[in-house]
């Protein structure tokens, strides 16, 4: 239970600056909260005056916190970036190898279902060419900047357009993903195969919606992050 | 200025050994006499961006005091960046120095 006093009001204040990114914000605290003491401490008491003097000398928590979220925010959104080139990736390679199989079992969509198919694979094609232009623009950008000192305008601005990039990748990918799905799922409860002929277009649909899930979650965790720091830090 | 080099002077505070960020605070000023006015909590963003970079390596450690204590060492990657960084500052350094050391041929120019 930590000691009532200045100390402790400005480690609250500081993790609530963090609070757009909990372990950082858990971390900080700790590491913060160790200095403090020690630094209070080697004025021979642990006062509030010495406690307040420590303070000083160590700044102020919404500027220690705008720092750490340029750097932290920066990270987020870069993961975000190489999410979508490795879901792009992946995605291919689904596609691929489920177009390979069909080929190999002789598996040819069937006359009435032929027009769909058409048309939902051109979408198909169309929305993952897109999303991996966009994808691989907003993660060469996102790569490419350097971590900015701290959480200010120019910085915002950087975030804002990797996140549009990532947010205009995203929602082709899910459209490409969601046109695979139907066409997949047409083709076995029209032709109604035995498992074994549809368990590898099955599973490269799995593959593919995982990766999905997983870039819009971590897409999700950035956008929430920015937009908090933004709130906690701006002005 | 100070802070264009901050990442610089915590690499260098840290080359004696693995330190905790208020230890490494305490050496930037011992080997800088007390020149550095910083704010201390400047330091500890610098350690996560550094190590982040893969430039330190961290621990938790148990302080005597029983508090949790991050304690930061340098890696490989962040022994050879600072040697670099210093031939890059010697060389610069050094053109300043020069540069000062001659104020003769800053004045002669325009007489001629």
């Amino acid at each position: 239970m930590p000691q009532p006093g200045p100390v402790a009001d400005y480690l609250g204040r500081l993790e609530r600056e963090l609070s757009f990114d909990l372990p950082l914000a858990h971390r900080v605290r700790q590491e913060v909260e160790d200095h403090l003491w020690q630094a209070a401490a080697e004025t021979g008491d642990s006062s509030f005056e010495a406690q307040r003097h420590a303070i000083r000398n160590f700044g102020d928590a919404r500027e220690i916190a705008s720092q750490y979220a340029a750097l932290s925010l920066l990270r987020q959104a870069r993961r975000s970036g190489a999410i979508i080139v490795l879901a792009s990736g992946a995605l291919y390679l689904a596609m691929k190898g489920r177009i390979a199989w069909y080929g190999l079992m002789q598996w040819v969509l069937s006359d009435h279902l032929q027009p769909v198919g058409k048309i939902v694979l051109a979408v198909d094609r169309s929305a993952y060419i897109l999303a991996f232009l966009l994808g691989a623009a907003g993660w060469a950008y996102i790569s490419s900047r350097r971590v900015a000192p701290r959480f200010d305008a120019g910085c915002r601005a950087q975030l804002r357009r990797g996140l549009l990039l990532a947010i205009a990748a995203t929602c082709p990918m899910l459209v490409s993903v969601m046109a695979d799905t139907v066409v997949t799922a047409l083709r076995i409860l029209e032709e109604r195969p035995p498992v074994s002929i549809f368990l590898i277009p099955l599973l490269s649909i799995v593959v593919e919606v995982a990766f999905a899930a997983v870039l819009v979650t971590a897409l999700g965790k950035a956008l929430r992050s920015t937009l908090r720091a933004s709130s906690l830090l701006s002005g | 200025m100070l802070k264009g080099h901050l990442d610089m002077i915590v690499l260098a505070a840290l080359s004696s050994g693995p330190a905790h960020g208020y230890a490494v605070i305490q050496e930037i000023q011992r080997r800088s006499g007390g020149a550095f006015e910083l704010p201390e909590g400047t330091i500890y963003p610098a350690l996560h961006r550094l190590e982040q970079a893969g430039l330190l390596s961290s621990r938790w450690t148990t302080a005597e005091s029983g508090r949790q204590r991050r304690v930061y060492a340098l890696t490989k990657r962040g022994t050879r960046a600072l040697s670099d960084q210093r031939a890059v500052w010697r060389r610069f350094a050094d053109a300043i120095g020069d540069l000062l050391g001659q104020p003769g041929h800053a004045t002669a120019r325009p007489g001629r």
